[in-house]
């Protein structure tokens, strides 16, 4: 039977169409979990129409960071990996983005005593160690080397963005979560927008009133649990109907301080949000979810190495 | 040394997309002074290359125009309310001018691209080669203009006037004031710029539609953008000190066919007026090719070498020996020959071995010209012709041809053409070069159509011309149209504004799309150039020549109206002397037959005596009295005879 026929006979029988998962929208598999947030608008989850684009009428900045991981050699079964991580703001003014900070850095990462043969060859270059509680394995070693490289790259972006933002006043907006920095977490002129939904902030009829959210909605405003060591409000918003694709399709979350966390600040703060789906990112395949501005941070880093 | 001026593009090559020895690629800023036909130079280590700007690419980094749609919702507005710009690229193709060093030729490397300056133009057009040193040969063109700056630009006078290569052709479409003023402008600067050790330079313009160039020798107004490129090129914007005007007379063989007639005009304007003896030579420009046979020819080298301008004698035509100087004498000398044949003849097909039809066809032929070039061409043998032999150095002739018959401008333009080569063979013409312009050069030397003469000659002109030093600088506004051969041989190429459908035929296809483009809409004063020490076509501009306008003089010195025979031979007189009054001139004609007073005032013209009323006076020679015959007597009446039965 035809996929199509099929999803006909599914929404026959009151289950919900999807066509493909968005690409990188369920983060890492490991990941996915409910994690129950705390409502802070409203007594139940409810959609919010925020009322249409409105673009920022400030110069805005986007953040974002990349990670390259480029096998050297093994020592026996042991892998060394280089690793460069790289981090930008782009800034707009006058409807132009241009790179305003920019870091990159290389380190060499591997078991102790790989990074110990290499010896002198690894001069200049910065090292860290994998942990040593299992025996070598280079999948698992690799795997390791990657969640190193990701925490190396989340370290130089909050460097990168607390530069910045200590020398401008214009909102940033980040790639991915607000709270891994404290700092950031409390900062009234930054935004994180998620797009990986690995981590859940309801479950049961709240979960499925989440994951409809109609186009151009926001959710009311909730704080997500896990964030409580840097407290973050935040809320979901579609940014394109996601009806006949994906319950994913055109969903991030909104990440904002404390201080932004007002019903009528969420709203403008969606509005401008929603404004920034133009010019779409394509052909990244994430663009139902990706701004462009964060596009253009990654594109720079990529052609810039 | 320091660069001090940023660079202003990167050299870019992929799989796709890559540099060769002769092609590269450099992006740059969205804003940048970089267009089509900008000089750049690229930097890399040991290396230095030059190249023109030939295409240029604009994209962003949409992959579908379906995406710009959906992130517009379908809006069009809202499409420029985006509050970010796509990332966009202005990506440059460039054709390589020069590489140094020259030799391993290799691929352009991936280097910082800057703006070329002044020095960098010199180099990357090879103008090192020709500008510098103790004989530089240099000839300033134009300026390159990009970026704010303006270099001058030369041309290699030994390629332009020859030896090593020579002749000029400019395209482009008319009312654009492209054409003449280049070559104005061009002549000014051979003249002033030509170099003392490379000899003399005359110049012979046919003026061939309206005022054109009509008033070379009055100075234009310039504004100061104009003044500012003269003085980047090291040139004065004067206009032409020595030029001389010939024009035709109109049928009335005393009016001048121009519309240099002004008074304030008439001290350097004079008739070109040729008899038998300077038309015969060229009769088969007038034939078409049925008429041009051997026979035919046979006969017209018989009347040349043996009958006209000497004594001819043949007792069975006439006892008296013939001596034809004019077309009336070559019609009395035909008339002679029928008569005979007819008559002695006793009807008869040949004298002289030739047919009586080709005599009479060559009679027909002969005595058509004067019809046809009646102005041009008299029949009383008088002439008035350019100063052969004695053309001076940085002198322009001009023959205004505009109001002539084809035929008849067919004929002055091979006899000049024929005559300055002659000179020029023998080294007499007064002048080393010679520069021939001729616009519509499509009409001379068409594409297609008949072998003619005049084509055939501009032919010969343009393969072996540069030896002798004759120069042939033409124009058309469709190059296509003119024969391929006579516009290859031009050393140097110029074109001004291109209708787009000329620009579509093969000759264009070697320029790229944006070249194109830019052809199909030049600015006045902007010219592509293509030149031997080129590589590549190069835009210039140009300022205005520094001479009148033809629709300027026209307005500041309207023609003067045709004047009555008797006035206009006193205005002729009047020229040769202001103190000749108008008065006496006409005395002196009143009742005169007009090719008398026509051959007296051709023979004081040419003569330039001291005292030009007197020796016209002379020229007239004694007045011959009408003799006032009585009526006949009446005669004697009739008898009436009574007799006659049927007198009344």
């Amino acid at each position: 039977m035809r996929a199509a026929r099929l999803r006909n006979a599914l929404a026959l029988k009151g289950l919900t169409p999807a066509t493909a998962l968005p690409e990188a929208s369920a983060g890492r598999a490991e990941e996915a979990a409910i994690q129950p947030a705390q409502l802070l608008e409203g007594d139940t989850l409810a959609w919010r129409d925020v009322g249409g684009a409105e673009r920022c009428p400030e110069p805005l900045a986007f953040l974002d960071g990349v990670q390259r991981l480029e096998p050297l050699a093994y020592l026996g079964s042991s892998p060394l990996v280089l690793v460069e991580v790289a981090a930008a703001v782009r800034e707009r003014r006058d409807r132009t983005l241009r790179t305003v900070v920019a870091e990159r850095r290389q380190v060499v990462i591997g078991r102790p005593a790989a990074i110990a043969a290499a010896g002198e060859s690894l001069a200049g270059l910065a090292t860290a160690a994998l942990g040593e509680e299992t025996p070598p394995h280079p999948v698992r070693d690799m795997a390791d080397a990657g969640r190193l490289a990701d925490r190396l790259r989340g370290e130089l972006e909050i460097r990168v963005g607390s530069r910045f933002r200590s020398e401008s006043a214009s909102w940033l907006i980040v790639d991915g979560s607000l709270s891994e920095s404290p700092a950031w977490a409390a900062d009234p002129r930054m935004l994180g927008v998620a797009k990986s939904h690995a981590a859940l902030p309801f479950d049961g009829a709240e979960l499925e009133r989440y994951l409809r959210l109609p186009g151009g909605h926001r959710s009311s405003l909730f704080q997500p649990r896990s964030r409580s060591v840097a407290p973050v409000h935040a809320f979901a918003l579609r940014l394109w109907p996601w009806e006949g694709k994906d319950l994913l399709y055109g969903l991030v979350r909104v990440e904002l301080a404390p201080a932004n966390g007002t019903s009528e600040t969420a709203d403008r703060l969606a509005r401008w949000i929603l404004a920034e789906r133009a010019p779409i990112s394509a052909p990244d395949r994430r663009w139902d979810r990706l701004l462009y501005g964060i596009h253009s941070v990654e594109e720079y880093l990529r052609a810039a190495r | 040394m320091d660069d001090p001026i940023a660079p202003i593009g990167r050299v870019v090559a992929t799989e796709l997309k890559p540099s060769t020895p002769h092609q590269f690629y450099f992006w740059t800023a969205r804003e940048s002074p970089v267009g089509i036909g900008a000089i750049v130079r690229v930097d890399a280590p040991s290396r230095t290359v030059y190249g023109v700007v030939t295409d240029g690419f604009a994209y962003s980094d949409l992959m579908t125009p379906m995406h710009a749609v959906l992130g517009a919702d379908g809006d069009p507005v809202a499409a420029a309310d985006a509050p970010s710009d796509r990332a966009e690229i202005r990506l440059y193709s460039a054709a390589v001018l020069r590489q140094m060093p020259e030799e391993p030729l290799q691929p352009v490397p991936l280097g910082a691209v800057h703006l070329a300056s002044d020095a960098d133009v010199v180099l990357a057009l090879r103008m090192d080669a020709y500008t510098g040193g103790d004989r530089p040969t240099g000839v300033p063109v134009g300026v390159y203009a990009a970026g704010g700056s303006e270099s001058p630009v030369y041309l290699d006078c030994d390629f332009l006037l020859g030896p090593e290569a020579a002749h000029l052709n400019i395209s482009g479409v008319s009312g654009l004031a492209t054409k003449t003023s280049a070559v104005e402008f061009l002549l000014t600067s051979i003249f002033q710029a030509f170099p003392r050790h490379k000899g003399s330079v005359a110049a012979v313009c046919f003026n061939v539609k309206g005022p054109d160039l009509c008033f070379l020798d009055q100075p234009a107004v310039l504004g100061d953008a104009d003044r500012r490129l003269y003085e980047a090129m090291g040139l004065a914007p004067e206009p032409f000190a020595e030029v001389r005007y010939f024009a035709p007379h109109k049928p009335d063989g005393v009016n001048l066919n121009t519309l240099r007639t002004h008074e304030a005009l008439a001290h350097n304007t004079e008739p070109l007026v040729w008899g038998l003896r300077e038309v015969l030579d060229f009769a088969e420009v007038l034939m078409n090719r049925d008429d041009v046979d051997a026979k035919a020819d046979a006969f017209i080298d018989f009347l040349a070498e043996r009958v006209v301008g000497r004594e001819y004698q043949d007792d069975m035509l006439r006892s008296k020996p013939f001596l034809v100087e004019s077309f009336a004498d070559l019609e009395e000398f035909f008339r002679c020959i029928f008569d005979f044949m007819e008559v002695l003849g006793k009807g008869g097909e040949v004298w002289k071995t030739h047919h009586l039809a080709t005599i009479r066809k060559v009679r027909n032929r002969l005595s058509n010209i004067c019809t046809r070039s009646k102005g041009l061409v008299t029949d009383d043998g008088s002439a008035n012709d350019l100063p052969w032999g004695r053309f001076a150095d940085r002198s322009v002739q001009v023959l205004d041809v505009a109001g002539l018959d084809p035929l008849a401008q067919d004929l002055v333009f091979a006899r000049v053409v024929s005559k300055l080569r002659e000179h020029l063979e023998r080294r007499d013409l007064g002048v080393d070069h010679v520069v021939v312009f001729v616009d519509e050069l499509n009409k001379y030397a068409p594409a297609d159509g008949p072998e003619t003469y005049v084509r055939k000659m501009l032919l010969d002109l343009s393969e072996r011309g540069r030896y002798l030093g004759l120069v042939l600088f033409s124009a058309q506004q469709f190059r296509s149209q003119v024969q391929r051969r006579v516009v290859g041989n031009a050393g140097t190429t110029i074109y001004g504004r291109m209708d787009m459908d000329e620009l579509a035929t093969p000759g264009y296809a070697t320029l790229s799309p944006a070249t194109r483009i830019k052809l199909g809409t030049l600015p006045k004063g902007e010219l592509m150039l293509r030149h031997p020490h080129f590589t590549q076509p190069i835009f210039v501009r140009f300022p205005r020549p520094p001479v009148m306008t033809g629709r300027e003089g026209v307005e500041r010195f309207p023609p003067a109206a045709d004047l009555p025979f008797a006035d206009a031979v006193a205005r002729q007189m009047r020229q040769l002397d202001r103190r000749i009054s108008s008065d006496a001139v006409r005395a002196l004609v009143d009742g005169r037959r007009e090719e008398d007073v026509r051959r007296a005032l051709s023979a004081t013209r040419r003569a330039r005596p001291d005292n030009p009323e007197a020796y016209f006076t002379a020229a007239l020679g004694r007045r011959v009295l009408a003799e006032s015959i009585a009526p006949a007597r009446r005669g004697v009446t009739p008898v009436r005879r009574l007799d006659d039965p049927y007198a009344p």
